[in-house]
């Protein structure tokens, strides 16, 4: 929909306090989960309906207003909840090694990845294969005649805008458990976000999904190998792709 | 009026006059914030320069300006003078400008702004990591200001300078031929090559030259703070350099400045009163995207409606979303080629 949402990071942030705030509550996963996602997609709710309508269609000025709203909620985000790491500690069944054969292997980890494998087929599925995906195709290559067919753009926006503010706070929530959200964890998952979709190609999910392989390995191996260089290890295939093919991996031609 | 050029003439010794006068009235407080406001203003100038002239918003330019203090800072650990110092200084500027010069060329509107993100994001995370050169978090102390500059009037008024060389740089840099070449692929990059234009060397060259300036307001800034840490490369910096833009007016002389004074001004005003700064200056960023996006300076020229304007170099920022997503209306838009969004 060729918004670029600066305030991902911080919803990932929200989504994660919110998330470990219920975990404490409740000590329901799938609670502290629902939680995170529902405070995320209203943040985007509230910044979509109330901010970005006015300025529809005009890129830079989304863009600023989004960074605007990064800056308030990871600011009242550090006042809520301070400055200090937190993290879940992942409950049964999903705590604890999980026995590979030859290795072991954290079972919170193997049901992060069977998260992110169910994310990305959900939205590669509901992208290709449903009427939702057909509109929202429709309405970003061509805003005007997708109107003029009755499509509902206004209200098609709000609804990807919401959904990925939800995925950034479900995001959130599952970092809390394998990493610690604490203040500028928004800008580092940013960065990640950024490069994955910039060398994975703009709007395409497949290529988000061989981005943030290909960064994730990278990026593991930089800190063990390179430490002091880790970041730079993350800039090297950005750079590579932009020269040699500027749209990204698969990202559609002009 | 009459006789505008007469009337400049005087404003502009007038305005010289109270800058340079201000060190013997005011406070050494007030001087200082002064002297941040000119180099913000620097910073800002350089993004003001990319988002005016070439519509292209830079949010990693606080990056360049990093690489260039951590020159300055790195020689001073390492005891070398003051010519060693800028040196290394201004081959960071360059090393650093030429990367971002060379991501970024082929791409523009949001995809330049992501970029530019992204590598300032690096600059940061390489200030931070790289802790045997920079060292990491704790930064680097013990940076003096060359004897020459070190009173803090004296050096108060080579920023003043600084600002007023870049800008005037920049403002010829906007109006030789090259700054038109810049400001056509800002309105129609399909139009510019089918003339015969390399758009992607002009943008290299435009993002080169507001490095450069950049670099040296990173120099300055190292010099006003005598210390340096990773937070000179944090992304607030490079968003607050946009936002000052914003705010000031988007393609004028003197935005930059008016708005690194009010971004300034209110961060030390209000930070004694409201502890949440951070989100004062959020909502105020949103309101100005939101309801005056041509800035205070644009907004005074639009409305003094000066015959001048008609040979002024920039529009507000106003004009950039029009030429760079002009909706499905535009058929210009549609069938550029070089659309990458597309």
């Amino acid at each position: 929909m060729r918004i670029v949402n600066l305030a991902h990071g911080a919803f990932f942030l929200l989504g994660g306090y919110a998330g470990i705030v219920t975990m404490g509550l409740t000590g329901q996963l799938i609670v502290a989960i629902l939680v995170g996602v529902a405070v995320a997609a209203v943040a985007g709710l509230v910044t979509e309906r109330v901010l970005l309508q006015r300025i529809r269609g005009q890129e830079l000025p989304e863009v600023l207003v989004t960074v605007g709203v990064a800056l308030v909620v990871t600011d009242l985000c550090l006042a809520a909840f301070g400055g200090n790491p937190r993290s879940i500690q992942p409950p049964a069944p999903v705590s604890g090694a999980f026995d590979l054969g030859p290795v072991t292997y954290p079972a919170y980890r193997l049901f992060l990845i069977g998260l992110a494998v169910a994310v990305f087929l959900g939205l590669y599925l509901v992208q290709h294969h449903s009427k939702l995906g057909a509109l929202i195709r429709a309405g970003v290559d061509d805003r005007e005649i997708a109107g003029a067919m009755g499509i509902d753009i206004d209200r098609l926006f709000t609804i990807m805008f919401v959904v990925g503010a939800g995925l950034a706070g479900l995001a959130g929530v599952a970092a809390a458990g394998a990493l610690t959200i604490r203040p500028g964890a928004d800008t580092d998952i940013l960065l990640f976000g950024l490069v994955v979709v910039i060398v994975g190609g703009l709007g395409s999910v497949p290529g988000a999904a061989i981005g943030a392989v290909l960064i994730g390995i990278i990026d593991a191996f930089a800190k063990v190998w390179i430490p002091e260089l880790a970041t730079f290890a993350v800039f090297l295939p950005m750079a590579i792709v932009l020269v040699l093919r500027p749209r990204g991996l698969l990202g559609r031609p002009a | 009026v009459t006789g505008t050029r007469a009337w400049r003439v005087a404003l502009l010794v007038a305005a010289v006059a109270v800058v340079v006068a201000a060190p013997l009235v005011l406070s050494s407080y007030l001087l200082t914030l002064l002297t941040l406001v000119f180099i913000a203003g620097l910073l800002a100038a350089s993004v003001n320069f990319l988002a005016g002239q070439a519509g292209l918003v830079s949010m990693g330019q606080a990056g360049i300006a990093a690489a260039a203090a951590y020159g300055v800072a790195y020689a001073t650990v390492r005891g070398h003078d003051v010519v060693i110092q800028v040196g290394l200084a201004l081959v960071l500027t360059l090393v650093t400008s030429l990367v971002y010069a060379l991501m970024t060329m082929r791409s523009r509107g949001i995809v330049f702004l992501m970029i530019t993100l992204a590598l300032g994001m690096i600059v940061f995370g390489l200030a931070y990591r790289l802790a045997s050169l920079t060292g990491g978090q704790n930064g680097l102390t013990g940076i003096d200001r060359p004897a020459l500059i070190a009173e803090n009037g004296t050096f108060y008024l080579v920023c003043a300078a600084a600002f007023a060389l870049g800008t005037l740089v920049l403002r010829h840099v906007s109006r030789s031929p090259f700054g038109l070449a810049v400001r056509g692929v800002r309105e129609s990059e399909s139009r510019m090559s089918s003339l015969g234009y390399r758009v992607a060397a002009i943008k290299f060259g435009a993002v080169l030259i507001a490095g450069l300036v950049a670099g040296v307001a990173g120099i300055l800034a190292v010099w006003q703070t005598e210390f340096i840490s990773p937070s000179i490369a944090q992304f607030s910096r490079s968003a607050l350099a946009v936002v000052m833009v914003i705010l000031g007016g988007t393609g004028t002389l003197l935005g930059p400045l008016v708005g690194a004074g009010v971004v300034i001004g209110a961060e030390f005003w209000l930070s004694t009163y409201v502890e949440r700064w951070a989100t004062v200056l959020g909502v105020v960023f949103i309101l100005v995207v939101l309801f005056a996006r041509r800035g205070i300076v644009g907004e005074l020229e639009a409305r003094s409606h000066r015959p001048r304007r008609s040979a002024g170099p920039a529009q507000g920022l106003e004009t950039v979303p029009r030429t760079t997503n002009a909706g499905a209306a535009s058929p210009a838009a549609r069938d550029d080629p070089d659309d990458q969004l597309a």
